[in-house]
């Protein structure tokens, strides 16, 4: 005898929610969260996954290198050789601004085109609640891409020494430097980012912008600064938006500007770098902020 | 079920009168002299209503303050006098407490279109305060319900406009809202795509979700709408039940077949206005004792009576007159 079905069709209708909820706090953080997942082309297409990781891998390449050199020639008799250094691999990151080009643009720009934002603020999300969010993402994970290498750099650096124990001592500074250099420069770029690609709809104009901004002040800078090895640094160095951060770092690793930058022998330039970086970061903030004043009056 | 009780609460009152509710009842929401001034431009003027929980139409011309008045609603804009409540919560002092109690379609289209409807709507869920799992189960349940269940792993880019607007609907509903906003939800549908959005619509009744629907389509607020707000020029044209403002007509349909006139001259006798057309006559009746007037012509003249019907205007009807009158 063949059996019978005893399945039935069921229309499970509308069940109301009846748990715990959230308010503004819970909503930032799922914008945070869906901006982290868009900028790393989570659930999204692999071309969206390309970009990211591709630059991960990039920026790691110096940290691996050089911490395979150190095992290859840990037996030698000469000095380790060092590519790089902890300071040095800081301005590594510099190249995650292409990062920032593409993604910055891609987490904000269709939020605008497709007309998303006002699905956004109908829920219990306000202006200065969307900007933390989405400059938190991006910052986040430009943070990340910053320090991952650095982790495998003294790790890696740590494991191949004569001694894990007195190579951490020695460099107990790092531990701090590190992340506070990186941290500057990533919530700078970050925000810079951020703040570029809130003034239009259009990726591709943001991301060109962007890179047109950085391009354009590097340049200038380059012009008016001259000959550094001659006439050495000038304050001019500080109109170059792409290297200012770096003049912090230097600041955090020596404790002076690099005398062989182009803000070297430039009085209290190290207070002028963090009163422009400043400055910036106020500006990004102020445009952010009117961008998404989206109650009006 | 609160819905039913307010419907029940809510008395038929002179279609005439802003308010369509009683002062017992739960209020879905309430203004006074709401107005919102742009420069150059009233979008509101002195706007006051007070409507009860179940299905609202707001109804107006493009232009009349409908997107106005949402934007009030929501908190996302201030009214330049006046006030707003919704769900008994004044918009102006919690407007955050608000937002998490509504859920909002907009017209235009507003979904990132690489991303999958799922993704969409548990995004949106919370969004509106779910835990991330509660969000995802929610948004496969809820597309289900709004008939995207196969469809939701796919990119909305893909989508059909009537799909899109099913979407749309979907993610104003994840957050398990005491009140959806939908603006034009029918906008850009085929007629089978709109029968089943607004068989949608008249569902969420019954899951205790209040409904304020902007449209300018007349036909789609008689269909599934208890209650209606009519605005022009941002003003107030009449606010009451769908029944009740449809039973203004003040007109009867007679049947008495081929002696229409004699009933015409009957009732000028009785100080009754009529008119006999396509061999009907239309009695214009105002209250009880002109309908008994009416029977006994009838009765007196010994005329054959085939049918005698209130003559029920549409919403249009309604509009244009009122609105009409006040230009």
């Amino acid at each position: 005898m063949s059996a019978i079905g005893t399945g039935a069709v069921y229309d499970r209708g509308y069940r109301p929610y009846e748990g715990g909820r959230g308010g503004r706090g819970a909503a930032r953080f799922a914008l945070y969260k869906a901006s982290m997942r868009r900028a790393l082309g989570i659930r999204r297409t692999w071309r969206q996954k390309v970009a990211p990781f591709v630059l991960l891998a990039v920026v790691t390449i110096p940290a691996i290198v050089n911490v395979g050199i150190g095992y290859v020639t840990r037996n030698e008799v000469f000095d380790r050789v060092e590519i790089i250094t902890y300071r040095e691999y800081v301005g590594v990151s510099s190249a995650l601004l292409l990062f920032v080009a593409l993604v910055a643009p891609d987490v904000i720009c269709p939020d605008r085109r497709q007309r998303v934002l006002p699905l956004l603020f109908a829920r219990p999300l306000t202006g200065l609640d969307y900007v933390v969010a989405k400059a938190g993402a991006i910052v986040t994970i430009l943070f990340a891409f910053s320090f991952l290498p650095q982790v495998v750099l003294f790790v890696g650096n740590m494991l191949v020494s004569d001694s894990s124990l007195d190579y951490v001592a020695d460099n107990l500074d790092v531990l701090w430097k590190v992340p506070l250099a990186v941290g500057l420069l990533t919530v700078y770029y970050g925000m810079i980012g951020v703040a570029i690609a809130a003034l239009t709809d259009r990726r591709i104009v943001a991301g060109a912008a962007l890179i047109g901004l950085f391009l354009v002040t590097s340049i200038t800078s380059g012009i008016l600064v001259g000959d550094v090895d001659n006439n050495g640094g000038s304050p001019a160095a500080l109109i170059n938006v792409l290297a200012l951060p770096l003049y912090l770092r230097d600041v955090i690793f020596l404790g002076h500007v690099d005398p062989e930058s182009p803000l070297g022998g430039v009085d209290n330039g190290g207070w002028y770098a963090l009163g422009v970086y400043v400055v910036v970061l106020l500006g990004a903030a102020a445009v952010l902020l009117r961008r998404y004043r989206w109650v009006e009056r | 079920m609160q819905a039913s009780a307010a419907n029940v609460g809510v008395r038929h009152r002179l279609a005439d009168s802003p308010v369509v509710a009683d002062a017992g009842d739960v209020l879905l929401l309430q203004t006074e002299g709401l107005t919102k001034r742009y420069p150059g431009v009233i979008a509101l003027d002195d706007l006051t209503i007070a409507v009860p929980r179940g299905r609202v139409g707001l109804v107006g011309a493009n232009g009349a303050g409908k997107t106005t008045l949402f934007r009030l609603l929501l908190g996302l804009a201030h009214p330049t006098e006046g006030r707003v409540e919704v769900c008994g919560i004044d918009v102006a002092t919690d407007p955050i407490g608000v937002r998490s109690r509504l859920g909002y379609m907009p017209e235009h289209d507003c979904l990132p279109l690489d991303q999958t409807a799922a993704d969409i709507v548990s995004t949106f869920g919370e969004l509106s305060g779910l835990p991330a799992r509660a969000a995802r189960q929610r948004a496969s349940d809820i597309l289900d319900l709004v008939g995207l269940d196969e469809a939701r792993f796919r990119p909305i880019g893909g989508f059909s406009t009537g799909m899109r607007q099913r979407t749309k609907l979907a993610q104003a509903l994840v957050g398990d809202p005491q009140l959806v906003l939908l603006d034009e939800p029918t906008a850009g549908l085929d007629p089978m795509g709109r029968d089943e959005m607004l068989a949608l619509i008249a569902r969420l009744g019954s899951f205790e979700i209040s409904v304020l629907m902007a449209t300018h389509l007349l036909d789609d607020v008689q269909q599934v709408c208890d209650h209606v707000v009519m605005i022009d020029g941002g003003r107030l044209v009449v606010a009451g039940t769908t029944d009740s403002l449809l039973e203004r007509t003040g007109l009867v349909t007679v049947d008495v077949g081929t002696r229409g006139t004699e009933l015409v001259a009957g009732l000028q006798l009785s100080a009754l206005r009529s008119v006999a057309t396509d061999g009907l006559v239309e009695v214009t009746i105002d209250g009880d004792d002109d309908l008994d007037t009416l029977r006994d012509v009838i009765a007196d003249l010994g005329l054959p009576l085939y049918r005698l019907s209130t003559r029920l205007t549409s919403l249009d009807d309604v509009f244009l007159s009122r609105a009409g009158s006040m230009r």
